[in-house]
């Protein structure tokens, strides 16, 4: 077994393998095979600030490990990859880079990293900004976690408004959003269109947004006019933010039918924001 | 015509997670494609050999629905005003060359949601003008209702006909019955925004109204396809059917 020549987790992967080797190139001999056995412990000081080396108790075990030798000299040059995470974001964001440093971040680093994602993604595709115009652009680093909890907000808000049924309510706004997602997708899908799918999927999640801010606006505020003024105007963001994306998916002649659908959810949503009482 | 079914046609694949293909390895080119979708070329003839083999596969690709919903803005907008007019029975030959499904599943969502978000209202403005000074109230459960109505007249009873008329020899197409049966819910969308009207008499009017009108351009439509006598129940049923569906939608939702 050679030990220089790290085993990269997906061999099939060429650009893997390529990070792979300049970072051992770079950093020597911070990727360490991915030996399941608690001997990484050693690295754990490396990609983090924390300066307390072993938060895990098992230093003692590995030595009777047969494959100490190779682990002793990489802690040595452990400060290297701290820099990792944040100077390689593409690395750590496909969960692909060296494993020892994303399996043994702390928590912290991880959540961190997800949720700049989202407030990245969010300002890319809810905010005015140079590149929305190109799909291929603004939602390049996809990802699901943002939809997630905007729809699960949203679900929970108009629960929490409503004084009766409050689980049937929650239902019907997750059931509608997600579903609603999906078949979305696949309407523009069967039109003919050229969308990746999971793309799509989190671009409308990321399009609540507005709707989930007009809906906590009007949970704590329960004047009809306030609610519709509100309602209205994020109804009419949503859709702005939804619509460069949609719109250029599609044939322009099919254009109307790909985006009516997104226009026709939108407006259930909104409809069932202000008439929740 | 049902053939079409089972095989795959020209599958321009569309855009699917875009997996790690064997051809396209350098992460640029991915990457690029990510926002253009996912042109792959060479697809269509592994499907072209196995079609004969593995028939049933097409009922889980795509690609063996788009044609299904090979339609433009224009030929829907078309087909709907279409369907507004009860006396024409010519559907039939304006959707023959490419019968849609597009119609069916959004004017049917539509009138899912209209019926509602409109239903509640309507009860609300009912309530008001009766003296009954009720606050609003919104009820979930209309949702629910509306949707297992809807859904399930505008799925099950074209289902029910094709199956009738096979048994009875004549010849039926599926998806242009689902097509017609689609946009004949279109009458209900309009007429349910002029329910909202508080005025007992002048409801059962328009929902009467507009239950012929749908009826009728059903059972007429209906009776130009097939051409033989002797099934003039079925579209004296047709008829019946659809003003039950308007005569529910008044009793449940305006009540």
């Amino acid at each position: 077994m050679s030990h220089s020549d790290t085993i990269p987790l997906h061999p099939s992967s060429q650009s893997d393998i390529d990070e792979i080797e300049n970072l051992i190139n770079a950093s020597p001999a911070t990727v360490l095979p991915a030996r399941p056995p608690s001997p990484p412990r050693a690295q754990i000081p490396v990609s983090s600030s924390l300066p307390p080396p072993p938060p895990k108790p098992a230093p003692p075990k590995p030595q009777p490990h047969s494959f100490p030798p190779p682990l002793p000299p990489p802690s040595s040059s452990v400060p290297a990859p701290p820099p990792l995470p944040s100077s390689r974001p593409e690395i750590a964001a496909s969960g692909f880079g060296p494993a020892p440093n994303t399996l043994t971040e702390p928590v912290w680093d991880t959540v961190k990293r997800d949720l700049s994602r989202i407030v990245s993604n969010l300002k890319l595709v809810v905010f005015p900004n140079p590149y929305r115009e190109d799909p291929g652009k603004a939602l390049r680093d996809w990802d699901l976690w943002g939809p997630f909890f905007f729809i699960v907000f949203l679900g929970l808000t108009l629960s929490w408004s409503a004084s009766v049924k409050k689980s049937e309510v929650f239902a019907v706004a997750f059931g509608l959003l997600a579903a609603g997602a999906v078949i979305l997708t696949l309407n523009v899908l069967l039109l003919g269109g050229h969308i990746i799918f999971f793309q799509s999927l989190s671009l409308l999640g990321y399009c609540l947004f507005p709707l989930d801010v007009g809906a906590l606006i009007c949970m704590l505020k329960d004047n009809v006019i306030l609610k519709v003024v509100v309602v209205c105007v994020t109804l009419a963001w949503s859709s702005w933010a939804a619509y460069p994306f949609m719109s250029s998916a599609v044939n322009p002649r099919r254009k109307a039918l790909a985006l009516y659908p997104v226009f026709l959810m939108y407006v259930s949503v909104g409809f069932l924001i202000i008439a929740i009482d | 015509m049902d053939d079409s079914y089972t095989g795959l046609p020209t599958s321009h694949l569309l855009g699917s997670v875009p997996a790690a293909t064997n051809d396209a390895n350098n992460t640029a080119k991915q990457e690029g494609d990510r926002g253009r979708g996912y042109h792959t070329l060479d697809n269509p003839p592994e499907t072209f050999e196995e079609q004969p083999a593995n028939n049933w596969r097409g009922v889980f690709s795509i690609s063996s629905y788009t044609q299904y919903f090979n339609v433009d803005t224009d030929v829907v907008i078309f087909r709907l005003i279409s369907s507004f007019n009860p006396y024409g029975g010519d559907f039939f030959s304006k959707i023959d060359a490419n019968p849609d499904l597009y119609g069916l599943i959004w004017i049917s969502t539509t009138l899912v949601f209209v019926l509602a978000a409109l239903g509640n209202l309507a009860t609300y403005l009912m309530q008001k003008h009766t003296g009954t000074s009720t606050s609003w109230s919104f009820d979930v459960g209309y949702m629910n209702v509306a949707a297992c109505a809807v859904y399930g007249y505008a799925i099950v009873v074209p289902l029910a006909y094709y199956f009738f008329l096979q048994y009875m020899g004549s010849n039926a197409s599926l998806i242009r019955f689902w097509c017609m049966w689609g946009y004949s819910l279109s009458i209900f969308i309009i007429s349910s925004f002029l329910l909202l009207i508080p005025v007992e008499a002048l409801r059962w009017l328009i929902i009467i109204l507009a239950g012929v009108a749908s009826a009728s351009f059903v059972a007429l439509n209906l009776k130009s396809y097939i051409e033989g006598n002797e099934l003039s129940v079925a579209i004296v049923a047709a008829f019946l059917l659809q003003i039950a569906l308007a005569v529910f939608i008044k009793v449940w939702f305006f009540a």
